[in-house]
């Protein structure tokens, strides 16, 4: 069990209480509408006033949330500042501690994200696409465990599998469930051992397929050569064409009930299928006979390897730090992770509370889906995450689950670049508050971000609450023509629509995505 | 900035991108690789070969001739394609389609990504490059640039075009644009030009093609309803990104070079033979080439079609009837100024190579691929700067394409 004693949940008494305020629904579907304003009376709404920083260059506490978060929902800066950065790192590390119940209200309504890979079979793949993908985003958008979704991100990158591979839409859930989401803040070598038996990997990397039923058969080296390329030593990491052959001869035997079998979506050992000859891997000798042990003591040296420990950290670097990782840093976490025993949290804890961390600001670019859930978050957005968002992300190349090879998408910014005018459009839709199922209450936000001394949405005031830094004179003078209010009239129609225009173009600007 | 200045503003920036290549219609290459490790073994059928047949007791392709539909299409006395490239047999005895041989890149890792990083960069193996080769052809070459110079059809820029001076990606011509729910739309598209162009990096030179993108693109659509042909693509994604290609070479916009993928390659299981997983791919591949070759007949002695892959497959199946990691593999060319009706190269022979252990095996690699892409840069791009595109390579002569 994880430290900290009993999490502390929003009482049943106080959801129903909130609930029973509401009165008959309208627009959404009364679930739905009850949901959203059950939440927000419960704590996620937009505060009264948001204290806007001016730090010339992005606020610390900014950084963090961009990086360990996928941005600060409203009033997170000024709650983590006084909260204090390590002690928020620390309750982030242990998530188990925190209440998500808001969270829970609008992401557990999918059923089949809690099915066994054989009870999936029943759906149909839109539904099952739906559900996952929808569920992906809601989680992203509205946990209060913000670093373990970023972490669930980082690793079904990782490990990833696409939805339209083979029945790889029937068993991701579990893949998401009992892999990715149970081992995210865990042990490496677990996550690695599940994920090389997950029903969704069997299929994906055609480890089902890899056999030796007679003596001529070759094995298929799909999975092994990934395990090795891409889960554990990286492309460099010194193995041999040998040692991804020997890996795949250990792998030989596993295999899934099909569809129609009783227990489809299940995994189990033949030992027929097996290779159970002597296997050398990286040097080390794994002696015959081994059977379904095999698959222990490949892992055990794969994930041992010093390879594999700079390579994890070296990831881990990019993904929170910079795409050209300081060596110095990787170098840190790798040790870290052979000292520690291939345990996740004392790397990422490393990460965060370093100077490289600390050091560089907004030098990343956003992927589409952070993009999007940044600014859904940064605004307080109302949504249910359907077909409005998730065509969006499918158009930028960034459906959840969708990408086709097993090498994740890509983290760094150069093959995103043809994906601005998307962004710019839905920049413009959310901001107008014009975008499918999401909905922006924007005198909300503009009564806390303003203030007596500041009683304007200005483009500063804007680029200080979204980008965590002042504004450049260069996009001012850009911004200028939309933050003049009529003065005959400052409550004109007109002025809303300069509103909303800045608004959007604060968020399709090249300060935005970054982070 | 005043509405007139502003106009005056838009028209500057759609009068620039007109008048970048000097009114020269440029050659077009449309490069179409195939990702995941093409098995071309199995395309183009080494039918005279008796080996081919005993590697491949399950997956081999029948011989021209032989019963049924399922039977390879007849090139010359070695070579036969497979059954569901029919389409394209006519190109080969027309003289306009060729194959060349025993291509590939001296990458021993079998890696996918390593392998096509490598071809889409121009590099050897090891030897990193800044950027893909036709980034670098786009730099070195003569003349200017305009957001549809380089295209690539899908949702991101390939490694290919990596460091070209601007390239585009877009799914389909009629999505580009920018919409605005309210208001006008002209003072945003200036607002996101002044906040793009003051960013100095990357980024800010990406925000500059997207929004000289949007002004070019109204050529083509206005041209596309006019040149309508009457050829089917296939209903796929590959058929419709041709489509695509097809309306903005029609156009005449200065498409220098488009980029296509066509995915699922890697056929490690149950890769089928003349039915199944890789001969649908091969079908659609096939079909998709032929369409827009009979779509462009008019533009065909500037317009070559180039289609490669990252590696080939191993000559023997695997235990769950498909095929793993190879090396060499046959790319074609398809065009008005491709020497066709020809295998350019020899097939190595159909051996796993001895090195078993210390590289992938499959066919042998007895070609640089850089030496077929020197030729498509050289001879049917114009640019002679061969050692800028790929430094400290000296290509070998095949003569695939004429002037």
């Amino acid at each position: 069990m994880e430290r900290g004693g009993k999490p502390r949940r929003v009482s049943r008494r106080a959801i129903l209480k909130a609930g029973a305020l509401l009165g008959g629904g309208t627009l959404l579907s009364g679930c739905e509408r009850v949901i959203s304003e059950t939440t927000e009376r419960l704590g996620l709404a937009i505060p009264a006033h948001i204290a806007v920083g001016s730090s010339t260059d992005i606020d610390p506490v900014f950084h963090l949330l961009s990086r360990a978060a996928y941005a600060p929902w409203p009033g997170d800066v000024a709650r983590v500042r006084a909260q204090g950065i390590e002690n928020w790192i620390d309750e982030q590390l242990e998530p188990e501690s925190i209440d998500d119940s808001l969270c829970d209200m609008r992401s557990r309504r999918f059923e089949t994200i809690s099915m066994r890979p054989g009870d999936c079979y029943e759906f149909k793949d839109e539904a099952l696409r739906n559900d996952i993908t929808r569920h992906t985003l809601l989680k992203a958008i509205y946990s209060k465990r913000q670093l373990f979704e970023v972490m669930v991100a980082f690793w079904t990158d990782h490990l990833n599998i696409n939805l339209e591979k083979g029945d790889c839409i029937y068993l991701k859930a579990s893949d998401d469930r009992d892999v990715v989401r149970k081992h995210a803040l865990g042990n490496f070598k677990d996550l690695i051992r599940a994920s090389a038996l997950s029903p969704a990997m069997l299929v994906y990397l055609d480890g089902k397929e890899n056999k030796r039923e007679k003596n001529t058969d070759i094995p298929n080296e799909n999975y092994a050569r990934e395990l090795l390329e891409l889960h554990t030593l990286g492309v460099n990491g010194g193995y041999t064409q040998k040692d991804v052959f020997e890996a795949a001869r250990c792998l030989t035997g596993w295999r899934l009930h099909q569809r129609g079998e009783f227990a489809k979506g299940s995994v189990y050992f033949d030992k027929t299928f097996h290779d159970d000859g002597e296997k050398i891997v990286l040097g080390k000798t794994i002696t015959a006979g081994g059977g379904d042990k095999d698959i222990d003591a490949l892992i055990e040296i794969v994930t041992a390897h010093p390879s594999t420990a700079r390579y994890v950290a070296g990831k881990l670097v990019r993904f929170f730090v910079s795409d050209e990782p300081p060596p110095s840093l990787v170098e840190r976490v790798a040790k870290v992770f052979s000292a520690e025993r291939c345990e996740i949290k004392p790397m990422v804890r490393m990460i965060l509370t370093s100077k490289e961390f600390s050091e560089n600001r907004g030098n990343k670019f956003k992927r589409p889906f952070r993009f999007i859930v940044s600014s859904l978050r940064l605004l307080g957005a109302d949504t249910f995450a359907k077909s409005g968002l998730t065509e969006y992300l499918s158009r930028m190349g960034h459906g959840p689950f969708q990408y086709p090879t097993p090498d994740g998408y890509p983290e760094e910014m150069s093959p995103w670049l043809g994906t601005l005018l998307w962004r710019w459009n839905f920049a413009l839709a959310l901001s107008f508050n014009e975008l499918d199922s999401v909905t922006l209450h924007l005198d909300a936000l503009r009564k806390a971000l303003t203030s007596d001394r500041e009683p304007k949405v200005t483009a500063d005031l804007l680029i200080r609450y979204l980008c965590g830094r002042t504004s450049r004179a260069s996009e001012v003078a850009a911004l200028k023509a939309f933050q003049q209010p009529d003065k005959s009239d400052p409550n004109t129609a007109g002025t809303e629509t300069h509103l909303n225009e800045l608004l959007g173009l604060v968020i399709a600007s090249p300060a935005f995505q970054r982070f | 900035m005043s509405s007139l200045s502003r106009r005056a503003f838009l028209k500057r920036l759609a009068f620039a991108t007109d008048t970048a290549r000097g009114g020269r219609t440029p050659h077009t290459l449309v490069c179409i690789f195939l990702r995941g490790g093409a098995d071309t073994l199995n395309m183009v059928i080494p039918y005279a070969n008796d080996a081919y047949y005993e590697v491949r007791p399950t997956l081999a392709i029948a011989k021209p001739g032989s019963e049924g539909r399922k039977a390879s299409l007849k090139l010359n006395d070695f070579y036969a394609f497979h059954p569901v490239m029919k389409a394209l047999v006519p190109f080969f005895h027309d003289g306009e389609l060729a194959v060349v041989q025993g291509v590939g890149s001296d990458n021993t890792s079998g890696s996918h990504f390593e392998a096509q990083d490598q071809v889409e960069h121009g590099e050897s193996f090891g030897k990193k490059l800044g950027g893909g080769w036709l980034g670098r052809h786009l730099r070195t070459r003569q003349g200017g640039m305009t957001p549809l110079s380089a295209v690539a059809i899908g949702k991101s820029l390939p490694e290919v075009l990596r460091g070209a001076p601007s390239a585009s990606a877009l799914t389909s011509v009629e999505e580009v644009k920018l919409t605005l729910p309210r208001g006008k739309s002209d003072s945003v598209t200036e607002a996101l030009s002044k906040l793009y162009s003051t960013d100095i990096d990357v980024l800010g030179n990406a925000g500059k093609v997207t929004i000289d993108l949007l002004s070019k693109i109204e050529k083509v659509k206005r041209a596309s309803p006019r040149n309508a042909g009457n050829v089917t693509y296939p209903e796929t994604t590959f058929g419709n990104a041709l489509r695509e290609v097809s309306k903005l070479i029609k156009a005449e916009v200065g498409l220098e070079v488009a980029c296509v993928d066509h995915d699922g390659w890697d056929t490690h299981f149950f890769q089928g033979a003349a039915d199944g997983q890789q001969a649908s791919n091969i079908e659609d591949l096939s079909n998709g080439l032929s369409a827009l070759y009979k779509d462009i007949q008019k533009y065909k002695e500037r317009v070559s079609i180039v289609v490669l892959t990252e590696f080939g497959r191993r000559i023997y199946e695997n235990s769950s009837m498909g095929t793993d990691h190879g090396r060499g593999f046959a790319l074609f060319a398809l065009g008005g100024r491709v020497n066709g009706g020809r295998i350019f190269g020899s097939l190595p022979e159909l051996k796993e190579q001895t090195n078993f252990f210390l590289g992938p095996s499959g066919l042998a690699v007895e070609l640089d691929y850089r030496s077929v892409l020197s030729e498509v840069v050289r001879d049917l791009l114009g640019n002679n700067d061969i050692a800028g595109v790929f430094p400290n390579f000296k290509p070998q002569k095949i003569g695939i394409f004429h002037a």
